[in-house]
């Protein structure tokens, strides 16, 4: 009896690793996959310029979908980021041409003032969300929502023009073909892969997210856990803010629109699973590419681009199915 | 001290309409002109649209989950409305109106038979319908055919002895989903469900099937308020209703149908959907600007959510 228990343990066990090997594997085999078909329908997509492109495009998003990555590991989500991201932006110009508009000026010290913003506003968001006992996706909509409300107000409607070339060689300075924002964008990303992989408090992002009682039992503060993640997120929603202005060039309340579906659906397709436990930062940046791999790719081949938006809808649906482990959930709301 | 909250706890259910009460009195003494019985009528016509759409969110919030997609398909549902009118006449409703349940129940068949959370299913299926309508808009704002327009639904913001039609219209409509939910087994399938998932499958009732239809009439409001909407506004396109999204959700749960679902109804969310309004009639007299007034609205919602949820459902809070 004894033996068949645990040769069966065993049995699920290899079946659980396999699973998690395909998981880990299967968003990079799509990826190859899309970057081939692409390219095989329109050599041009396969250049270095286009790849600039690409990157460019996508290093604001990889920011805040970065962030998003250590609340979903909890189990949790974060919808929160538009609102947030337009306050951070609009913040962020404000400071910068309050204190002389130029980098080479204290004007640099609006880009750690950004940050600030960004992580007050992410741990209202994990507050409200810990303390009053909201679901998060509810609390951090709300929070999205009045966050968007009050970058309105603070322009009134404006838009913010940065002009300031140093900030903006972000977009046009280059090294290798891509521009600095790339490289701003991947050493972040090196930071939050240091936090997820050798802290405490990116361990305790696993342990929350792989069962919470257990987490607890094992004298996690997990409250605490999650405040910190959401304030972690914000902070790089607000990085995500930071590159976005200095790929525009402006800042406004609109800086913010498409940043939760186009972060959400990245992650997800990245295989980080919404059940939390599973997944990290190299996941999202995997998902991140294939994303703005079909918005290019399907631009370059010439289909329309509202198209993308409806793929995108398919694609973290079919993402999350697949990412769903059928036998150890009875339903879902 | 056990007798107080005795008390409180039997008021429960009178809260909305006790807060809606205080909001009409605060306001009226504030602007007398606002009591005016008229310009009431007109303040309250102006928002069955929106009406309709809560409605339609109370059964997918009853169940204990979400529709994030209602601004989509009604956004998809105002392009359908303003590029078929000419050609089907008043048929063309009838063709919203599937559009509506259809995606509605696609994304409750991916809720309940795929297990993604309502949330992500209808945010995903949401971005599908705003896809669709930004294809059949060919990304420009339409206008109806003012004739066939007229001829077609007109009647709507008509008055029938001095009552808006369009009053009567949300009545009607009231009416009906408040005997789906209390006078059939479906609405006490949908009790059972929202009272407890578990409990209901165990007692041999098809949850899933339930939760799917809970999510088609959810579209389908959805697409009934798209549709007036559009005949209000005379036209179509895919971003026409952007803003009902947070005040549908605010209507519902202000009106103390809770996150959690089980309790509450479609008559909680007329007493929500009138606070809504009391409180954006305020927010207009005080001339606070709309998009301030989401701000304004987020913080409610955070609010009536950390008011209402029953957290003795939710063991771990996600």
């Amino acid at each position: 009896m004894a033996i068949t228990e645990a040769s069966g343990g065993i049995i699920s066990s290899l079946k659980l690793s396999r699973r998690n090997t395909l998981i880990k594997w299967a968003p990079l085999l799509v990826l190859v996959v899309l970057i081939a078909f692409f390219s095989l329908i329109e050599p041009r997509f396969f250049s270095v310029r286009n790849f600039a492109r690409i990157f460019t495009a996508a290093s604001p998003s990889l920011m805040v979908a970065v962030g998003v990555t250590f609340i979903i590991i909890m189990g949790s989500i974060d919808l929160s980021m538009e609102g947030t991201i337009s306050v951070c932006a609009v913040s962020f110009a404000f400071c910068f041409m309050a204190l002389g508009g130029t980098l080479a000026s204290w004007a640099w010290l609006s880009l750690p003032f950004a940050l600030v913003i960004g992580a007050i506003m992410g741990a209202l968001n994990g507050l409200i969300h810990v303390k009053l006992k909201i679901p998060s996706f509810m609390a951090s909509l709300a929070m999205g929502f009045v966050g968007t409300g009050l970058a309105m107000v603070m322009t009134g409607g404006d838009r913010i023009r940065i002009e300031d070339e140093f900030f903006r060689g972000l977009l046009t300075e280059r090294i290798l073909n891509f521009p600095l924002m790339v490289y701003v964008a991947v050493l972040f990303l090196l930071v939050a892969w240091v936090i997820q992989s050798y802290t405490i408090l990116g361990r305790n992002f696993y342990a929350v997210g792989g069962g919470e009682e257990l987490a607890i039992a094992s004298g996690v503060d997990v409250d605490r856990v999650r405040i910190m993640g959401f304030m972690l997120a914000g902070i790089f929603f607000s990085v995500g803010a930071l590159l976005a202005v200095g790929r525009i060039g402006i800042a406004e309340t609109a800086t913010g629109n498409n940043f939760m579906f186009l972060s959400i659906t990245a992650v997800v397709v990245g295989g980080t699973a919404l059940w939390g436990g599973i997944g990290g930062v190299w996941n999202t940046l995997v998902g991140v590419l294939v994303v703005f791999v079909i918005g290019n790719g399907m631009v370059v081949i010439g289909l329309p681009g509202y198209t993308q938006d409806g793929v995108l809808g398919l694609l973290v649906i079919i993402a999350v199915i697949l990412s769903t482990d059928r036998k150890s959930i009875s339903f879902v709301k | 001290m056990a007798t107080a909250t005795m008390t409180v706890q039997s008021l429960k259910p009178y809260f909305p309409w006790i807060t809606l009460v205080i909001l009409v009195s605060v306001v009226g003494l504030l602007n007398p002109a606002f009591l005016k019985p008229n310009s009431l009528i007109v303040l309250i016509a102006d928002i069955v649209p929106l009406f309709i759409m809560a409605l339609g969110m109370t059964f997918a919030i009853y169940i204990g989950g979400i529709d994030l997609s209602v601004q989509q398909i009604a956004n998809f549902v105002t392009v359908i409305a303003t590029v078929f009118l000419l050609q089907f006449g008043i048929f063309v409703a009838v063709l919203c109106i599937i559009t509506g349940f259809v995606i509605g129940a696609i994304s409750g068949w991916i809720t309940t038979k795929q297990y993604v959370p309502s949330f992500v299913a209808t945010l995903a299926m949401g971005f599908i319908a705003l896809s669709l309508a930004r294809f059949l808009s060919g990304e420009r704002a339409l206008s109806m055919n003012a004739e066939a327009r007229d001829a077609t639904f007109g009647w709507i913001f008509e008055r029938t002895v001095g009552v808006p039609n369009e009053l009567i219209i949300a009545a009607t409509l009231l009416l009906l989903v408040w005997f789906l939910q209390n006078h059939t087994t479906f609405g006490r399938a949908l009790k059972a469900v929202g009272a407890g998932e578990l409990a209901a499958v165990a007692s041999g009732l098809n949850v899933d099937r339930i939760k799917i239809l809970a999510f088609a009439l959810s579209g389908t409001m959805a697409a009934v308020a798209g549709l007036m909407f559009s005949a209000k506004l005379s036209g179509g396109d895919a971003n026409l209703a952007n803003g009902f999204l947070i005040l549908a959700i605010v209507a519902v749960l202000v009106g103390g149908t809770p996150l959690t679902g089980g309790v509450g109804g479609m008559m909680n969310t007329l007493a929500g959907t009138l606070i809504v309004v009391v409180i954006r009639s305020a927010m207009i007299y005080l001339e606070i600007n709309a998009i301030m007034q989401q701000m304004v609205f987020g913080v409610i919602l955070i609010v009536a959510i950390a008011l209402t949820i029953d957290r003795s459902k939710i063991r771990i809070v996600k």
